[in-house]
């Protein structure tokens, strides 16, 4: 839920998005009008036959016939028309929603990192998927049923003042009173409602414990207990939903109640005027069935106080995301330089909150086509440095500078396309092997893919799949083994070509046979480029050009295997013990 | 069909209060159907000016209490429905949870635990649907029409019946063909929806892989094509809906239409009345819900008969395990567990995950079983706990097959500590307690200072009446697994069965919680009830096992070393090997040392990396 209270403003947020709609919006108040008003024509024409061709000297059966032919005229225009506005209405709903998803989904993608740090998935998936479709419930339904609703409310107080107004004015004194308990009684649903979802989350969520650990509850002989523990929740729940039960057919059948003591009333007064001759007796009529028809669209306006308000609460939900400003900020027209792959730290400070630095004036210069490590605890800094060179984050203090230009005046695309990353966590999308590779870009070439994945020793486990490249992962590709996920992302990173590529922890889960057909994939891909390799096992590092020891943000040493043996610093101790590093991380 | 008898009973069950309830809908019905009637004869009445006040008076009377009575008695009726509608969902939740608790794992391995809490929830609510709402609208509709239809047709016209109803009567046909086309279209946009909540975990999830290849536009292309999918799909929804929306109305209307002529034309010819006319259109105005309930309830109907039968079968499963007949092992257990040459493979396969096991424990013993993930370790604990059953003459207690003991007392006789320390969502107390109905809150102290956790449980905001939280979400790895095993020593069982349950624990800890264990398994003079326990120790890290009488190495089920650890370590085979890999002095390849050197380094070596990893574990347990 949300930390303010929603305001009804935020829902204005979305008129933008209304007004290219705003003819066809007009479209459907007119249709509704009309609609509405030849359905509530019929108690008008029982009137007009009672009135002018029955109750008079020389009954006229021809004029009936040709008065039922033109409303049957109309109620098949009315049958058109209800069908056409419906339509109209739910397509200008869904594509104004449309628009919305996809800006707000277009925006969270412009956002840098740090919102998606700090905002969990499931949050932000929510947003997009459910908040969206509150939404949508607000422009398809709220609209439509209010609209029909208000519209027939208006027309049948017209059509009452129409035939008489004293006896309208009489009816109209019964709607204060069905108007509160209308809603009153919604207002009583929606909390007993709350109250049996709640008890039905509990029942919910003890199945779900107990269906999970059923076998701890049958070795502790303790399946009575639960039964009853069950019981106890399942009671509540049934105990609830007895009560709304009962709140609701109250609702139903005080409506019911009310209607016939209007109608009874209706003749006590108008029988009384029909006698003396004050109204006729059509007119009679017609009330009895217009009063009829007043109670059902205050009971849908007042329905719709539900959606209305998790409208509400989505749509100020979604507008606060619209209003998140990305932090990594692209300079107008940055242009990248001649690429080589030269990485310098300059004096680089990093917080991602402000007053707990993660790095501290870190100082680096890595050469185009040098191989660095880096090693260190969790909490080190190893990721962090990593973060900045591909401008997840931007410096809090220092510059990154790529091959002589600070990373701040690149293009973020371009900056993205030289700075490959292989992660420990293999990300793969629903789709064949090949459009995994390629992200989904049908222009690069199936020749380059296969290159790829020759290279790094991929080609021959995905020609054992049952399509070959194009076979469709199946939950994305959680049915393929770890190492051979990883050597999907690495085949991946090459097709992009990159200068720079890092590795973070990317052999941190394998197996050892397939730690060494990384390696050597490693190694084969490396040449011609600058490799960063983030690693908590000494022997992914050990022949690398350049170790950093990280210690708490600082580089506490660097150097070669052998010079930071020679050290006998922090390194060594890591190497003595072998597997301690394993153990901090 | 076999799924309606679970409501046929349930009707007989409660045969009075259904008569009751449904008659009374039905009197509501016929009650409601007089309405339009009475108004016809206050028509005739006026038109001929025979009223007075009194006889409108009389007549506003009649409608009131007719009102009042059809409202009352329907509004009673449907009270009673829905009342024992609602209990049968009730009852249904609790005798599927029942029939749960008798079945085994490898039942909840072949089903999801989703998908039976669907059944319990959506399969049950349907069911209720088509016995509190169907039955009413069914009921109701019913009546109303032949109501209707009597005072019409027997009392005015049948032919102008036939006509102002005759449209109305397709509306349960038009509910019938088109509403499951609905409910399918429907079902069909939602799953476009899913589709880009799909998409969308996909990329939120791999944001980083997205941004690092700097791919944001492709995957906003992606999700434009789920979205628009989405309003395709809805617009197929939204063109069926809003042809249902439109015909119903126009049925109506032409039956109204009918009415309107064709009854205008036989009050000016005199054959009716002008007051039959006027109750003719108001009939057709009443019955128009009634008759797209009843359309409703034939659909209901079908959906629920495969729901009923979903239950049905649900409720009919054999549990796998369950109390021999004949003469059975009634006394509590004690003495020895002996395994003899078991092997075992799971029903509907053909690999034998346990091959020619023999073990004895006897009190007072313990026994350590190591292997790799997929050896068949939690396997054979399994069948110690007859989770599944083994074969005939492979596993006794106290020289009794186990088969023959009843499954109360072999499980209470067993305390097990599961791989994840499985806690409930209850007080720390209540779990460590799980065996008691009345925990002894004193002993659930002593236990979980046994486990090195009762420092950990006393800084909890409310100490031992600390919720966990959903299976302990709110306690970290190591917190979770000492209170598991604080629970296995409160139900001071003879036999205790450890399934890698150290394994989130530090090795000082553990090796702290072993030596209490071992401590409490001999008997003690301060505690006059504990006897010699037999304890097994399966475990993946070999600390753990380090100490036990036998150790047990499995691979692929079959037992490839056994004996003490010093043995094990003497023999140099594939334990000597995993105990230097782990230790992490293997890569050095000290083949030059002896293995007592070698132990003495480690035990070094072991201090550090207590050290080391009890500043984790306080650090992970003050965070």
């Amino acid at each position: 839920m949300s930390e303010e209270s929603p305001t009804r403003a935020s829902l204005t947020t979305w008129i933008p998005y209304m007004k290219p709609h705003r003819l066809r919006l007009l479209l459907v108040c007119i249709l509704v009008v009309a609609v509405v008003l030849i359905d509530l024509l019929q108690p008008w024409l029982v009137k007009e036959v009672i009135d002018r061709y029955v109750t008079v000297s020389h009954p006229d059966s021809g004029a009936i016939l040709k008065m039922s032919a033109a409303y049957l005229g109309l109620v098949l225009l009315a049958f058109g028309l209800t069908y056409y506005q419906d339509i109209v209405l739910q397509r200008i709903g869904l594509s104004i929603v449309r628009s919305i998803r996809i800006d707000l989904f277009k925006h969270i993608q412009s956002l840098s990192l740090r919102y998606f740090d700090q905002n969990s998935a499931g949050r932000i998936i929510t947003n997009v998927v459910s908040d969206t479709e509150a939404l949508n419930n607000f422009f398809t339904q709220f609209l439509a049923n209010t609209l029909r609703g208000i519209f027939s409310l208006v027309l049948i107080m017209f059509f009452m003042l129409r035939l008489d107004v004293i006896i309208a004015l009489y009816c109209f004194l019964l709607l204060p009173p069905v108007v509160v308990l209308a809603f009153y009684f919604q207002k009583k649903i929606r909390t007993v409602n709350a109250e049996v979802r709640h008890r039905l989350g509990l029942v919910i969520g003890f199945l779900a414990e107990n269906l999970s650990g059923m076998a701890i509850v049958q070795i502790f002989n303790q399946e009575v207990k639960q039964q009853k523990r069950l019981d106890e929740r399942n009671r509540a729940l049934l105990e609830s939903t007895i009560l709304e039960n009962r709140w609701f057919m109250l609702f139903f059948n005080i409506t019911e109640l009310f209607g016939d003591l209007a109608i009874a009333a209706l003749i006590w007064f108008g029988g009384k005027g029909v006698i003396e001759g004050t109204i006729s007796f059509g007119v009679l009529y017609a009330f009895v069935g217009y009063i009829r028809r007043f109670f059902q669209p205050i009971n849908t306006i007042s329905q719709q106080m539900n959606p209305l308000q998790s409208s509400i609460v989505a749509s100020d939900r979604i507008s606060r995301t619209l209003q998140e400003v990305p932090d990594i900020k692209e300079v107008a027209g940055a242009k990248a330089p001649e690429l080589s792959g030269l990485i310098t730290l300059a004096d680089v400070s990093l917080a991602y909150r402000s007053g707990h630095p993660v790095l501290h004036n870190i100082n680096l210069t890595i050469q185009p086509g040098e191989r660095v490590g880096f090693v260190g605890a969790t909490g080190a800094g190893k990721t962090s440095i990593m973060n900045l060179i591909t401008r997840f984050y931007d410096v809090t203090a220092g510059a990154v500078i790529i091959d002589g230009k600070d990373i701040r005046e690149w293009p973020l695309s371009a900056l993205r396309r030289s700075v490959g990353i292989v992660q420990q966590d293999v990300t793969l999308f629903s789709g064949t092997i090949i459009d995994n590779l390629r992200f989904f870009q049908a222009d690069i070439s199936g020749a380059r893919v296969k290159e790829a994945c020759k290279l790094v020793g991929a080609e021959p486990f995905i020609l054992r799949q049952p399509h070959g490249y194009n076979t469709i992962l199946s939950e994305r590709g959680s049915t393929l083994s770890a190492g051979e996920r990883q050597l999907l992302s690495f085949a991946r990173v090459l097709i992009f070509d990159p200068r720079i590529l890092i590795l973070d922890e990317a052999t941190a889960c394998l197996d050892s046979r397939t730690e060494e057909v990384l390696q050597q994939a490693i190694h084969r891909v490396s040449a011609g480029r600058t490799l960063l390799v983030i690693a908590h096992r000494l022997s992914t590092v050990q022949q690398l050009d350049t170790i950093c020891v990280l210690e708490q943000g600082r580089i506490v040493e660097s150097g070669n295997h052998n010079e930071l043996l020679r050290q006998r610093g922090y390194y060594w101790r890591l190497h003595e013990s072998g597997m301690l590093l394993e153990e901090a991380a | 069909m076999s799924g309606l008898r679970i409501v046929g009973s349930y009707f007989r069950q409660n045969w009075i209060i259904y008569s009751v309830g449904v008659s009374m809908v039905a009197a509501g019905s016929l009650f409601a159907a007089q309405i339009p009637s009475i108004l016809g004869h206050v028509t005739d009445s006026l038109r001929d000016s025979k009223l007075g006040t009194m006889e409108i008076a009389a007549y506003v009377g009649l409608i009131a209490l007719i009102g009042v009575t059809r409202v009352a008695t329907g509004w009673g009726g449907r009270i009673l429905v829905h009342y024992k509608g609602r209990q049968l969902t009730y009852r249904l939740r609790k005798d599927l949870f029942e029939k749960w608790g008798t079945l085994s794992p490898s039942y909840y391995h072949r089903h999801s635990v989703g998908d039976m809490i669907s059944h319990a929830l959506s399969d049950v609510e349907v069911v209720r649907e088509l016995v509190s709402m169907g039955l009413n609208q069914g009921v109701s509709g019913i009546a109303m029409l032949i109501g209707a239809t009597y005072l019409m047709a027997v009392h005015v016209d049948w032919r102008l019946t036939l006509a102002g109803l005759g449209p109305l009567l397709f509306i349960p046909l038009l509910v019938k063909l088109l509403g499951p086309k609905i409910r399918l279209q429907s079902q069909l946009s939602q799953e476009a929806l899913g589709a880009m909540a799909q998409t969308t975990e996909e990329v939120i999830g791999g944001i980083r892989t997205v941004k690092a290849f700097g791919t944001e536009q492709v995957v906003i292309g992606r999700f434009q094509s789920r979205v628009d999918a989405i309003v395709d799909e809805k617009m197929r929804f939204v063109r069926l809906s809003a042809l249902f929306g439109a015909l119903l109305p126009l049925l109506v209307n032409i039956g109204f239409i009918f009415v309107l002529g064709y009854g205008g034309f036989l009050v000016t010819m005199k054959a009716i009345s002008l007051g039959d006319f006027v109750a003719f259109t108001l009939y057709v105005a009443m019955l128009r819900m009634p008759l797209e309930q009843l359309g409703n309830v034939i659909n209901l109907v079908q959906r629920s008969i495969a729901s009923l039968n979903r239950i049905d079968e649900l409720l009919h499963v054999v549990p796998e395990v369950f109390d021999r007949t004949g003469p059975l092992m009634d006394i509590p257990l004690q003495g020895s567990i002996r395994v003899k040459g078991l092997t075992f493979c799971y029903p509907g396969s053909d690999r034998d995950v346990l091959n020619n096991i023999s073990f004895c424990v006897n009190p007072g013993q313990t026994l350590g079983i190591i292997g790799a993930m997929g050896s068949g370790k939690s396997t054979l604990a399994n069948l110690l706990l007859r989770l599944s059953d083994p074969p005939e003459g492979t596993i006794f207690v106290n020289e009794h097959d186990i088969l023959h003991y009843p499954l109360a007392r072999l499980r209470d006789g067993i305390a097990y500590v599961p791989q994840d320390g499985f806690l409930f969502s209850t007080t720390v107390l209540e779990n460590i307690a799980l065996s008691d109905e009345y925990p002894d809150r004193e002993n659930v102290e002593r236990c979980a200072g046994i486990t090195a956790v009762h420092k950990n449980i006393l800084s909890f905001p409310e100490k031992y009446d600390t919720e966990v939280g959903e299976r302990g979400v709110r306690l970290s790895g190591g917190q979770k697994q000492r209170i598991a095993i604080a629970r296995m020593i409160y139900k001071d069982a003879p036999f205790q069965i450890m399934d890698d349950s150290l394994s989130a624990v530090d090795t000082a800890t553990e090796r702290r919680i072993l030596d209490n264990l071992r401590e409490l398994s001999k008997s003690s003079p301060g505690h006059e009830e504990v006897h010699d326990k037999a304890t097994i120790i399966i475990s993946h890290r070999l600390s753990a096992v380090q100490r036990a009488d036998e150790i047990l190495v499995l691979d692929e089920g079959r037992i490839i070393e056994r004996g003490s650890h010093a043995l094990l370590i003497s023999q140099d085979g594939i334990y000597a090997e995993q105990w230097f890999m782990q230790a992490g002095q293997f890569e050095e390849g000290e083949s030059d040392k002896s293995p007592a050197d070698v132990q003495r380094e480690i035990s070094q070596l072991d201090l550090d990396v207590e050290i080391e990893a009890l500043e984790a574990g306080r650090l992970e347990e003050a965070s």
